[in-house]
């Protein structure tokens, strides 16, 4: 009997254990999937859902905060997913918080990202539609690479096309790639240009370190002097005896001038008052005969 | 060849009968339950340590294997998840049953030989004991239930296993490990396998009475029940595996 009662203990033991691992295991892979403790709903609807699936993480900012329990198709353009989420984050999920699909890295299971809303707006309710942002579909961003890679082609093309008649053609970029001869002179010019503008750096520096533009002061003040020292040697000759005679004559033609001038007036004058004589005498000898024949 | 095909299809015919048998005895009162829990005991504790150490060993081998490949990924991150998944799917039922059929499906196989031979059942039989209630239902009974307990253990011991095995290279705490371990789970990795763990358990207990009951008359006929009972419960359990396998593929 003692011996009976002891292989039942360890077989209660053994039994017990092992449905308790069981258990325990059950009810976390459970509450890992949400489906005991206290959930709410949120829906959301979408044109597409690339791929989600049943079961797939929701994320709210970065942090696993429920799954994805039913995806429905609506209408032909619209999915409604149903989501599970954790009670506790309810209060955090305002009603403006936008719902989106992103992928778990490059390989990895789709997700559904819920952004947060605006802090001043009130939390959603089990069962509200939360709004929804248009995930990039992969297709589309193939679409616009292809658009991309088709005009690198063309680009391409040209390019190529250009080279050929650079190589081949005579244009002036041909002759500048392909003639030697016209390379060399080119590169004589070059060093003829070279030297002419290290000849010219040398004359500014000679500008601008003073020699020529001294001189050119002195000659201008010289200049000056000159034209100082001929206007006293005027007033100078003017004074002088020899040269005297020589003013004084030109004085006395001025007032000859002058007197002549004079003379010429005067006689003009004296004709003009002469005129005037001979005329009031001719007016004289007409009156007397008027006044005859008045008086007969 | 045809005297061996027609012993194949009586083979089958028989064992038919057996199982059909099984499942009568098994409703029909009395209940032979100290038996039952005395082959709980045997079958069920006495073979712990033997499937905790294989089920050990299988957790830490499949981690220390699994690295190289994954880390040339850069995925170890995801080596708790790939092998408590493998584990719990697969490495551990099948081998906890083929652990369980060479000692418990020989076991019963010798046992029910040599009373066989012994002609204690038909001793048991005069004396109004039921023998095959006494005798195959509670051993049956007893692996059903037992070989599912022991695949649990197999599971936690080997998770147990890969943590060892991780902390060979890596070092990662028990707490994150672990919620690594139950974030990759999920009830469709263990329901399915949990169920098959008692088919395996029914056929191992089954094949092993089936064998004993079945043997021929002379000592080296015990030898034989308990070999063949170990080979067909094998082959069983792969079998009744690749079924399950199909099966929770097709609907799932």
């Amino acid at each position: 009997m003692r011996k009976e009662s002891g292989f039942s203990l360890k077989l209660g033991v053994f039994v017990t254990l092992g449905l308790v691992l069981f258990i325990a295991t059950i009810y976390f892979v459970g509450k890992q999937k949400n489906i005991f403790g206290n959930t709410f709903h949120l829906n959301a609807k979408f044109k597409t859902v690339n791929g989600l699936k049943v079961g797939n993480n929701v994320r709210f900012s970065g942090i696993n905060i429920g799954n994805v329990n039913e995806v429905e198709l609506l209408t032909d353009t619209s999915v409604m997913v149903d989501l599970v989420i954790r009670k506790k984050y309810q209060e955090f999920i305002k009603s403006d918080a936008r719902a989106s699909i992103g992928s778990d890295g490059l390989m990895g299971d789709k997700v559904l990202t819920i952004s947060p809303g605006t802090s001043d707006k009130t939390p959603v309710k089990n069962g509200d539609v939360i709004l929804t942002k248009n995930a990039i579909e992969m297709e589309d961003v193939m679409l616009s690479a292809k658009t991309s890679v088709d005009n690198a082609g063309v680009i391409t093309a040209q390019l190529a096309e250009f080279t050929t008649k650079m190589n081949t053609g005579n244009g002036a970029l041909s002759k500048l790639i392909s003639d030697e001869e016209f390379s060399n002179s080119l590169q004589n010019t070059l060093v003829n240009l070279q030297t002419a503008s290290h000849e010219f750096a040398l004359f500014t520096a000679k500008i601008n370190s003073g020699g020529l533009s001294e001189s050119l002061d002195t000659t201008m003040r010289n200049i000056q002097g000159a034209t100082k020292g001929l206007n006293e040697n005027m007033e100078a000759a003017k004074s002088n005896i020899l040269l005297k005679g020589f003013f004084n004559k030109k004085k006395k033609a001025d007032a000859k001038k002058a007197a002549e001038l004079k003379k010429e007036e005067d006689k003009r004058k004296k004709q003009e008052l002469k005129n005037a004589e001979d005329s009031i005498k001719n007016i004289k000898a007409l009156v007397p005969v008027k006044k005859v024949t008045g008086g007969l | 060849m045809v005297i061996s095909l027609k012993n194949g299809f009586t083979e089958a015919g028989n064992a038919t009968l057996f199982v059909a048998r099984f499942f009568r005895e098994l409703v029909k009162p009395p209940y032979e339950l100290k038996e039952f829990i005395r082959q709980c005991y045997i079958m069920g504790y006495k073979s712990l340590p033997l499937v905790a150490i294989t089920g050990f060993i299988m957790g830490l081998v499949l981690t220390i294997q699994s690295r190289p490949t994954l880390a040339e990924f850069g995925a170890e991150s995801w080596l708790p998840g790939m092998v408590a998944l493998s584990l719990i799917r697969e490495i551990a039922p099948v081998i906890t049953a083929l652990i369980c059929a060479g000692k418990i499906s020989s076991g019963i196989g010798a046992e029910l030989g040599s009373m066989k031979v012994t002609e204690q059942i038909d001793a048991m039989e005069v004396s109004g004991i039921n023998p095959y209630k006494y005798l195959v239902v509670t051993r049956v009974l007893a692996t059903t239930l037992m070989v599912p307990l022991l695949v649990v253990f197999a599971d936690g011991i080997g998770i147990l296993g890969g943590f060892a095995g991780i902390n060979i290279h890596g070092d990662v705490t028990m707490y994150r490990y672990f919620s690594q371990v139950l974030s990759s789970l999920e009830f469709l990795d263990i329901i399915p396998a949990t169920i098959k763990t008692f088919f395996f358990g029914f056929f191992i207990g089954l094949i092993g009475c089936y064998k004993g009951f079945t043997a021929a008359s002379g000592t080296e006929s015990v030898g034989k029940a308990a070999n063949s009972a170990v080979v067909t419960a094998s082959l069983a359990i792969f079998i009744i595996d690749m079924m399950a396998v199909q099966l929770t593929d097709l609907f799932f």
